[in-house]
């Protein structure tokens, strides 16, 4: 019988489900290490953010969106100039890139895209469970997982009793209470509710003096940095930011693009702030659906692309590096005529980290997380073992 | 069966007799669009736009220039500017005419179908779309249309102001048009822009299910390209939309198979397609049922409705009957989880809860000032609940899936606001008598739900268990 792709990659994941996550976690060493993916929604165009020094055919297609005064990384490479605080990290070993990746989706949609940013699978809609998720499983990290936003991304699905992060101003109802919703819903076999109330009511965030705390991504940065370090506090974090794309009036260094450039910038920051020397312990990296056109369209902002970046930060980085199998910037070189290509597929980033985050195969991960997709392990490219 | 009240509506409220045929009752709401019930200033999206375009117009043509040298002064001035133009004020306004439709009207059942319109064809968070014209927008091409065919909803809200600049066709030029030419004779680059096409086809009609290609995209924004709004230097974007043919794109294109000629008339053919395609009527059937009964409808549950489609050609009343009665057929079978925006509304009809404030108070503010508190406290409600409806995060609108409101936080809203609405309350209401008869009215289990909520003592933790029990989350 043939199988159609989308079947097997329905019946493989159900089959992960089935199979359960028994297996013992491979190594286990003593120190916590921490897991923090940033989520860039709607295209982030890595040629604005890291772009290629003196490249003709990349200064020709937009030649009204060139950044003046970008810092130089190395001969091949500059940086936004406005992304000071991973500039600093650069500087100290906590900051890399990879570039010319992205997950394998060429279709431009950002639904579609998203989807597959967070599921890490092949056809939109497919997949009910996101990649960190199944990785956590994997690793049997129940309730370690804490995502800075108010409804809870996909990307962290996969395992139950997540907990989430983006504080209200009203005060909890007392504790009974609580306990007798809770109850309810076990009795009702309302299993997701009920997870959800014992979070909430253990919750000890909440009542860190009762003072109004700001929803701003520098801010729940630093809480999340705060909450990492500790010993028995969760081992993932997932933030989320908006805003990339920018269809029109995309600009320079002040421009549409670099606000949300900017936004990331201060997650970093806020997250070295608030996790101290645990910095040494963490690994940060981004996540985006797809890059953008290199060519500037009519409105002086980019389309849909494909190839992009990766922002990587913290102690368990091997160094700083862009870390790139460039494709070139001649036309016949584009995706489609039209796009950086992406010669590196961005799962085999984001499943080497969980590898050597979690203390997990990297081909068990490939296995179980990815479906046995090809993928290459680039733990020792990237990351400290 | 009396989940059906709340299913397809927000349930009965203390004044409402429990009808003896409920179907009816439903199916009955649909034909007509009423006049709004709020009794306070409805104003024309044509004089909100006017309101954007000053706003818009004043900072970025007047205020960044004079006041480029001095952060604060241009801070200060921008403030004043936000004021006089009521940057804060319309959309609550907007929102209290939303709610009323739920709360206020006879046709509730019409308001919550109005709700997953104005989501289906979202404006999403775009500049200050939300506090200028996205209200407007839901009222005078949504709600204005649903007693018309899908078609003419879909033509009116791809050429609607809002939907041609939230989506960036004001950017969208032929390659080979005439302003394209200008534009590389100058030294400049004018383009395609694909975005409204794609989420043309992709959201609002055929999905991708149809299978179009990225060349049915690029063609299909060739065919929109020149819609856009008429420019002045003192309106900027806010003006009309119309077709510019400078902007078009020439030539022949083909979208799905079918050849469109050049021309102002090839979108509203390609629309009239693109709404008969058998995807788009099983996309739109599928949404309904996924909006009122299930996350994961089934091929039967969408039979009927799109029955109902071809049949009726699309008529929307006909459409929305289907869709409820498919509702009350299984409406003993699935309960639906309640997005926050419905949950509220479901809460504040049932316990009466004074939800919006009223018409007369709203009057009372002036342009110019900052609105005070309680002028804008829908807005600041929405917004914690996590679903403020003019401030969907993306095209797609908010979701459908309960999965994506199940988190600890969004639960955490439920309960704090549950307790506040409680004190939002009137008098009569804050008895248990009132509570026994109102659950009695609204729910299948009256004795079982009586009995969780009499372990606590005092009315406002009953009240908050109430709309916490998974019977009220999910419907």
């Amino acid at each position: 019988m043939k199988i159609s792709r989308r079947n097997f990659l329905k019946g493989s994941a159900t089959t992960l489900f089935l199979a359960g996550f028994n297996f013992p976690v491979l190594a286990n060493t003593d120190k916590k290490k921490n897991l923090v993916v940033i989520m860039l929604r709607g295209g982030m165009d890595g040629l604005c953010a890291v772009p290629i020094i003196g490249d003709k055919n990349f200064e020709k297609r937009r030649k009204d969106l060139i950044l003046d005064e970008t810092i130089k990384l190395n001969s091949d490479f500059a940086l936004h100039p406005k992304l000071k605080n991973f500039h600093n990290l650069w500087q100290n070993d906590l900051g890399a890139i990879v570039h010319a990746t992205n997950i394998p989706y060429t279709k431009r949609s950002h639904f579609d895209g998203q989807n597959l940013m967070e599921t890490g699978g092949h056809i939109p809609y497919s997949i009910k469970t996101g990649w960190l998720g199944r990785g956590m499983k994997l690793a049997e990290l129940k309730g370690d997982g804490l995502a800075l936003a108010l409804p809870m991304p996909l990307l962290l699905r996969g395992i139950p009793s997540n907990d989430n992060f983006y504080p209200s101003k009203k005060r909890l109802p007392r504790t009974e209470l609580l306990q007798l919703l809770k109850s309810v819903y076990t009795d009702k076999s309302e299993h997701d509710l009920a997870n959800m109330m014992e979070i909430i009511a253990n919750r000890s965030m909440m009542n860190n003096g009762g003072t109004s705390m700001s929803r701003k991504n520098s801010s729940l940065a630093y809480k999340a940095g705060l909450e990492l370090k500790k010993i028995n506090g969760p081992r993932v974090a997932v933030f989320e930011v908006d805003g990339f794309d920018t269809h029109a009036a995309q600009g320079g260094v002040d421009g549409s693009h670099s606000d949300s450039l900017i936004e990331m910038d201060s997650i970093f920051k806020s997250l070295e702030k608030g996790l101290g020397s645990e910095i040494e312990n963490t690994l940060v990296l981004t996540l985006t659906e797809f890059g953008r056109t290199i060519k500037q369209n009519g409105g002086r902002g980019t389309e849909h692309g494909y190839g992009s970046a990766i922002f990587m930060a913290g102690g368990l980085l091997k160094k700083s590096q862009v870390y790139t199998d460039w494709p070139g910037l001649k036309r016949k070189e584009l995706f489609e005529g039209r796009d950086l290509n992406s010669t590196i597929d961005a799962r085999s980033v984001y499943a080497s980290a969980m590898s050597s985050v979690f203390d997990i195969d990297f081909k068990r991960i490939q296995k179980e997380v990815f479906w046995g997709d090809e993928l290459i392990n680039l733990s020792d490219k990237l990351f400290k073992s | 069966m009396k989940n059906f009240f709340r299913k397809v509506a927000f349930g009965l409220g203390p004044d409402d007799k429990t009808p003896s045929d409920p179907l009816k009752w439903a199916t009955n709401q649909l034909n007509d669009i009423p006049e709004f019930s709020w009794k306070g200033k409805i104003l024309p999206e044509k004089e909100l736009r006017k309101y954007y375009r000053d706003y818009v117009y004043g900072d970025r043509k007047v205020l960044r220039k004079k006041f480029k040298n001095d952060k604060d002064g241009y801070k200060r001035e921008k403030n004043k500017l936000r004021h006089a133009t009521g940057q804060k004020f319309w959309w609550n306004l907007e929102l209290c005419i939303r709610y009323s439709e739920a709360l206020k009207s006879e046709t509730p059942v019409l308001a919550k179908l109005w709700y997953f319109w104005g989501n289906h064809f979202a404006i999403s968070e775009k500049d200050f779309l939300a506090q200028y014209t996205t209200g407007a927008y839901q009222r005078e091409i949504i709600r204005a249309n649903m007693n018309q065919n899908f078609e003419k909803m879909a033509q009116e809200a791809t050429i609607g102001w809002s939907m041609i600049h939230h989506l960036d066709n004001d950017q969208n030029v032929g390659p080979k048009s005439q302003e394209a030419r200008w534009a590389r004779e100058k030294g400049k680059t004018k383009g395609v822009n694909e975005n409204h096409a794609r989420e043309l086809l992709e959201l609002h009609t055929v999905s991708p299910d149809c299978g179009y290609t990225q060349e049915d995209i690029i063609q299909m924004a060739y065919i929109m390209s020149g819609w856009r709004p008429k420019w002045g230097k003192k309106r900027l974007e806010t003006g009309d939309v119309h077709f510019n043919p400078d902007a078009h794109e020439p030539g022949t294109k083909i979208v799905l198979g079918k050849k469109y000629k050049n021309g102002r008339k090839s979108l509203s053919d390609a629309i009239t397609d693109l709404v008969n395609h058998p995807s788009c009527r099983k996309f739109i059937a599928m949404k309904l049922c996924r909006y009122l009964i299930t996350d994961n409808p089934t091929e039967e549950m969408m039979e009927p409705i799109i029955k109902a489609w071809e049949k009726s050609d699309g008529f929307l009343p006909e459409v929305h009957k289907a869709a409820i009665e498919v509702a009350f057929n299984y409406s003993d079978k699935y309960n639906k989880f309640q997005n926050p925006e419905n949950w509220l509304l479901q809460m504040s009809k049932m316990a009466d809860v004074d939800l919006i404030p009223s018409p007369s108070f709203m009057d009372l503010y002036k342009l110019g000032n900052k609105p005070i508190k309680d002028h804008r406290a829908l807005e600041r409600l929405m917004d914690e609940l996590g679903q403020h409806p003019y401030l969907a995060k993306q095209p797609n609108g908010w979701s459908d899936i309960s999965e994506d409101w199940m988190s600890p936080e969004l639960l955490i809203r439920r309960l704090v606001y549950a307790r506040e609405a409680y004190y939002k309350k009137s008098d009569k209401s804050q008895t248990t008598e009132y509570y026994e008869e109102m659950i009695e009215k609204n729910y299948d289990n009256p004795g079982e739900i009586l009995k969780i909520i009499e372990q606590h003592r005092e009315l406002v933790h009953k009240h908050v268990i109430l709309f916490n029990l998974p019977e009220t989350l999910k419907s």
